[in-house]
């Protein structure tokens, strides 16, 4: 039986965009359920229309992703294949108006993104802002102490600006060609790109890069899948959840260990977690580590029911056992072992093995059926009413509290 | 109690009222400054210029000038631009008469003086336009000054406007002088208001008065408030001193000018920042000392002794000494040390000292250049407690035996002013030119309005004092409480006998007042924010009534953590209390029936009530306060309440993106109070009255025009016919008049339930004070309500009356609280929003008081 929440994925509007023609064929056909078992043949074609070229599925390097500043976005499966890029750059505060520098650059962080693989790749590194103006340094400080909390000198780990933003350029854009689409946060996108040119001023690269909102990009794959365009404001409410603040594998080494939660890196993790964790499941894609941090959560999916303590006093041994917390430590560890690979500039970590997830839906809608089925048949072995946090609706809520 | 994160703003000390100093470019040059003291005029002349002097001349004659004087002319300030929105006059029940009646009369002293002026009274202003023009404010003043047609008259000079208090014989004059130099000026002096003693530019005027009167007592302008320096009190145990000195204020009260002063202190360490940075040497050593000074200096506010002025520390610039020059205004080289032995005498000892280095907060516009000045360590004194101190008890109380006058203590300083003013001979004179007669401290007659019965779930009780009831209701049953079945409680692993204890009290407390608790699910993690977050993100489900965090430490990131992702991701009532809170042993009753109530009130429980006359009436609170973060981000909080007893309470929060604290979202917030209340109730109240709070000086107009209207709309649109009556009264915890109540020769605080609705209240507003609190020690602040919008028609009485009573239903204290209920929940809810989540709290909470 399919997850009742999984059906709006493609083959759900595949479905319902051929009920028309079965009717016209006479069949009976009230909903899309009923039009299932004589769509599935259909779905298993390959078809050739410009819609569904089977080329477009698995997407290459050296083509060129969607403009989305135009909101050109052909199709699903563009969609999912799509790259973005999403860039954030943290400031020692903003001077004042009169100043020739506006920003002090301190942490920069971009993460490649994709709905199909999550996170592909990430880049992070601290900057040297370069020397304060004299008489800015109480300013400065504060501006930093109420954010990020970077130390705003004798910080060892600041890299020189024009290493960093060469490193950025080889990140982004590593190959010759177009260059893909950065987003920022709308609020952030005046000081990311004073910071752009102001680096590059310092390191005589001249890259005109196009740097657009992510508000603008979920709008658009809102209006693209469902023809329908999502208030402004929803979408920056749906972008700023706190749910991911402390989780693993999110933020920087420095502010992990330092327990902050404003990291550069973080932000555009964050970003990327929102969007899978909203558009993703959507489309129908069946979320991975790269997408959001599953390990954080997968945690409570295997504490059975029996491992909860209802009594505060009588289970409270039992409950010590559980392997909750340390199963949450060791993923931790596995996540920071990753080491960089191969010739990618320092600071881009490249994230390997799970890309494995690709190709049609219909591959991933059966496995999330054979899934999602194993998981209900594990239920009831179980005491299923004593299990509030299985159930398929609330692993949902957990995720998608927004969506 | 709880766990409450209490961050302070960030040090955004207020800054000096820099003037004197000359400019430079914020440049990574060693460009320099001068300090003088300017003797001749009150405020803003530079004396001092740059190095690149080419570029600030072309500035100082274009820019500089033309804009200080088109600023000046016609700006009013801020408090005085209320003054002159009149909106009684439209409110037909009060214009006769907004005095009450009912009350125990009292005899009450306050802290005004009267100000006699002659009937016919009359300011005259005058422009003066100077030919060749002249931008020098110096001499501009000493030109005209030197006439003698006006030497023996009453006056005050901008530069541009003249104020005299006795008519020139012509309606425009002309007058010509000489520099010193040699050149011929004319001026021409035009008449242009004539100025009746009401009006607000007069009342500026006799600041300016006051003010310099106050100079000739020996005291000093810091910040807004005068200061005596030659009369310290030295609390040397501390290394502190604290200059006392007085706020003072002059306005029109009911039907006279008065003369206002309240005692305050300035508190400054006896340690220059010199001896501080030898000190913090001795202790780091060399290798990290510059950091180490950096990190514990930067941010100060420091005074300078040789004038008296405050400046906060920007940054430290190590490469300039003392025997480095710097350029004066006339384009002269001069070194510090030398400047600062020809200026005021004052020899340097040290000359391989750093500077510190200020910027100046221009008075004109933002955006023009910044100017910075160098001080010299040695000659800055740290002012204001460190940060530590305030944690420091014996210090805090050394400080607070001093500064918290008893009611008599406090009479007596002020009057001593009075005393040193008609004393003083040249301050008399000043009084006596332009016509003023200082004359006796006003004493009026206030009301003492009945205390109020406590309802609560089987019997109505009178309290012992109503300040606080805790007692009275220890055992007495709340009027409702939903049962607690299924919550979690999140613990350190070090807190687990605590927590276990503290549970056990909560549920033998909970059951006298009718709140059952049952077990909870506890779950120990570790000591970080983040496995407190995983823990709840695990654990809650939507059966989960409440969240209870036993936090480790009052850490920020805890609370804000916990906050931010319960009120608006994941909406689960939270509570969080220290664990620290929880060792204190003896006191585990009190703190858990304290925070049982909490509790019960963030599931949506009612406490108490009050007998409230008015049937199907609305309340409503509103406060408005700055995001701690984002400067440009401002909060509104609105609590209204959604039953007639006024025990349930809808409350929303919204962060705008604005520069003034003014509200844009009244109509949805109060449509959709309306809603819950018809949904409740079946029907719209008869009357909505609208507490707001929140409001600064010079923004009533603002309210009226802006805020009002969003506010009729809404209760218009709701229904077609007979709409709720409205009525909107601004609350203001800070006023000037301080009220105190002769008893045989002593003086005391006022006891609860004092109105003044007369002599101290202003003639133009429908207006009262009201003192719903009590001082164990020092004196009593009244609370000061203005009535702007009132469709109701109440009488001042009733309206006064339910004021107080609503004062009494603050459900976080058994007690009367210094505002009516509603607006403190609305503090609450924007302090919450401001300081930890910095998100708007989701609409599933919103029946239930999640921010207590």
């Amino acid at each position: 039986m399919p997850n009742r929440r999984a059906s709006r994925n493609s083959y759900y509007f595949f479905v319902q965009e051929k009920i028309p023609e079965l009717r016209r064929r006479g069949l009976p056909v009230a909903h899309v359920t009923d039009a299932i078992p004589y769509c599935s043949a259909d779905w298993a074609k390959p078809v050739s229309t410009p819609l569904r070229r089977p080329g477009m599925l698995v997407p290459k390097q050296n083509v060129s992703p969607l403009d989305m500043s135009g909101l050109s976005l052909k199709s699903d499966q563009a969609l999912l294949g799509g790259i973005f890029y999403f860039l954030n750059i943290f400031s020692h505060g903003e001077l004042p108006p009169h100043c020739e520098q506006r920003f002090l650059p301190c942490e920069i962080g971009c993460v490649k993104y994709s709905l199909q693989e999550g996170i592909m790749a990430d880049f992070h590194s601290f900057i040297n802002p370069g020397e304060i103006p004299r008489g800015f340094r109480f300013h400065c400080q504060a501006a930093s102490d109420s954010s990020h909390k970077i130390p705003i000198s004798n910080f060892e780990s600041g890299h020189d600006q024009a290493m960093v933003l060469q490193n950025l350029y080889r990140f982004i854009h590593p190959n010759p060609g177009n260059w893909p689409p950065v987003y920022c946060k709308s609020d952030d996108r005046a000081r990311v790109n004073w910071c752009l040119k102001h680096m590059e001023k310092s390191s005589e690269i001249r890259q005109d890069l196009e740097l657009l909102t992510v508000e603008d990009l979920v709008v658009g794959i809102y209006q693209q899948k469902f023809l329908k365009e999502p208030s402004k404001t929803w979408v920056r409410s749906f972008l700023d959840v706190a749910m991911w603040d402390y989780s693993s594998n999110t933020r920087c080494k420095w502010h992990e260990e330092n327990d902050i939660v404003l990291c550069a890196l973080a932000v555009c993790k964050k970003i990327a977690y929102c969007i899978s964790n909203s558009l993703a499941t959507l489309f129908g894609i069946q979320l991975t580590e790269a997408h959001v941090p599953l390990q954080d959560y997968k945690a409570s999916n295997s504490v059975t029911p029996k491992m909860v303590v209802l009594d505060a006093g009588r289970y409270q041994k039992l409950r010590v056992q559980s392997p909750g917390f340390s199963h949450f430590s060791s993923s931790n560890q596995e996540q920071r072992s990753n080491t960089p690979t191969g010739d990618s500039p320092s600071g881009v970590k490249i994230s390997g093995q799970n890309s494995s997830v690709r190709g049609r839906g219909i591959t991933r809608l059966l496995e999330s059926i054979s899934n999602s089925s194993s998981n209900i048949h594990k239920f009831s072995n179980c005491e299923t009413s004593l299990s509030p946090y299985m159930s398929p609706e609330d692993g949902y809520k957990s995720f998608s509290s927004l969506s | 109690m709880s766990g409450r994160a209490r961050a302070r703003a960030r040090g955004m000390a207020l800054s000096p009222s820099a003037a004197e100093v000359g400019r430079i470019q914020a440049s990574p040059l060693p460009l320099s400054v001068a300090l003088s003291d300017s003797e001749a005029s009150s405020s803003s002349d530079h004396v001092g210029t740059s190095r690149i002097s080419q570029k600030f001349e072309g500035d100082l004659s274009s820019g500089d000038a033309g804009c200080t004087f088109k600023e000046r002319v016609g700006k009013i300030r801020r408090e005085m631009m209320d003054l002159s929105v009149c909106t009684r006059e439209k409110l037909a029940h009060v214009r006769d008469c907004k005095r009450g009646s009912s009350g125990i009369p009292v005899k009450l002293v306050t802290n005004l003086f009267n100000l006699d002026l002659p009937q016919d009274w009359q300011l005259y202003q005058y422009h003066v336009t100077y030919s060749p023009d002249i931008e020098s404010r110096r001499l501009r003043i000493a030109l005209l000054y030197s006439h003698t047609e006006l030497s023996n008259k009453a006056k005050a000079f901008d530069g541009v406007i003249l104020f005299l208090s006795q008519k020139l014989e012509e309606k425009v004059m002309e007058l010509s002088s000489e520099t010193r130099r040699g050149e011929a000026v004319k001026m021409t002096i035009t008449l242009t208001r004539e100025l009746p003693a009401s009006s607000p530019v007069c009342m500026q005027v006799f600041s300016i008065i006051f003010k310099r009167i106050l100079k000739k007592l020996s005291m000093y302008q810091i910040g807004r408030n005068f200061y005596k320096p030659s009369e310290p009190v030295e609390i040397p145990q501390h290394k502190l001193s604290l200059w006392p000195g007085f706020a003072i204020s002059v306005s029109h009260f009911e039907s006279r000018l008065l003369f206002g002063a309240d005692v305050s202190y300035k508190i400054l360490r006896n340690e220059t920042v010199l001896e501080f940075m030898m000190d913090l040497c001795h202790k780091t050593g060399m290798s990290c000392f510059t950091q180490a000074c950096e990190k514990q200096l930067i941010g100060l506010i420091v005074i300078t002794r040789y004038n008296n002025k405050t400046y906060r520390i920007d940054d430290i610039d190590w490469s300039v000494k003392p025997t480095h020059t710097f350029q004066k205004w006339d384009g002269t080289e001069i070194t510090y040390v030398d400047y600062y032995k020809q200026q005021y005498d004052i020899t340097l000892s040290d000359l391989n000292q750093p500077v510190l280095v200020s910027l100046l907060k221009s008075k004109r516009n933002a955006d023009a250049e910044v100017r910075m000045a160098h001080l010299i360590p040695e000659l800055c004194f740290l002012t204001g407690l460190p940060g530590q101190a305030t944690s420091d008890f014996q210090l805090m109380k050394a400080v607070a035996e001093e500064t918290r006058l008893s009611p008599l203590g406090r009479q007596q300083r002020v009057a001593r002013l009075a005393d040193d003013i008609q004393r003083n001979k040249d301050a008399r004179f000043e009084l006596e030119t332009w016509g003023l007669h200082f004359g006796c401290q006003m004493s009026l007659t206030g009301r003492v309005v009945p205390s109020e019965n406590i309802i609560i779930q089987d019997h109505i009780c009178q309290p012992v004092s109503a300040a606080d009831w805790s007692k009275d209701m220890r055992t007495c049953k709340i009027l409702s409480a939903q049962s607690l079945n299924k919550w979690l409680v999140i613990c350190s692993n070090r807190a687990e006998r605590v927590t276990e204890s503290f549970l056990n009290c909560l549920r033998r407390v909970g059951r006298p007042i009718g709140f059952n608790v049952n077990h909870p699910k506890i779950i120990k993690v570790q000591e970080n924010p983040a496995a407190f977050l995983h823990a709840i993100q695990k654990y809650v489900d939507p059966e989960v009534q409440l969240v209870m965090c036993i936090l480790p430490s009052n850490q920020k990131s805890y609370y804000d953590s916990i906050k931010k992702y319960l009120s608006s991701d994941c909406p689960v009532p939270s509570q969080c209390v220290l664990a620290q809170t929880l060792n204190k042993q003896g006191m585990l009753m009190s703190i858990a029936t304290k925070i049982a109530l909490q509790m019960t009130c963030k599931l949506g429980g009612e406490l108490w009530a009050l007998e409230i006359p008015l049937k199907s009436l609305m309340v409503v609170g509103i406060d408005v306060c700055k995001d701690a973060f984002n400067q440009g981000m401002v909060v509104v909080g609105f609590v209204a309440s959604i039953n007639p007893r006024i025990t349930r309470w809808f409350s929303r929060c919204m962060l705008q993106r604005t520069t003034a604290d003014v509200a844009d979202c009244l109509k949805v917030f109060m449509i959709g109070a309306l809603n819950r209340w018809y949904k409740h109730n079946h029907g719209l109240p008869g009357r909505i009255i609208v507490y707001r709070d929140g409001v600064g000086d010079g923004q009533l107009r603002t309210l009226i025009e802006y805020e009002v209207p969003q506010l009729l709309s809404s209760v218009k649109e709701a229904s077609s016919s007979t709409s709720p009556r409205l009525s909107v009264v601004v609350v203001r915890k800070k006023c000037m008049p301080r009220f105190l109540m002769e008893t045989g020769r002593t003086l005391q605080n006022p006891p609860l339930g004092t109105i003044v609705d007369s002599g101290a209240t202003r003639p133009e507003w429908y207006d009262f004070y009201l003192i719903s609190r009590v001082a164990c020690r020092g004196t009593l602040n009244p609370t000061y309500y203005n009535v702007i919008y009132d469709d109701n028609g109440l009488k001042p009485d009733h309206m006064q009356r339910l004021t107080f009573k609503l004062c009494h239903l603050y459900y976080n204290w058994p007690g009367l609280i210094s505002v009516p209920a509603p607006c403190q929940y609305a503090h609450k809810l924007t302090f919450l929003v401001a300081q930890s989540t910095h998100k708007e709290p989701s609409l599933e909470l919103a029946n239930s008081l999640f921010y207590l």
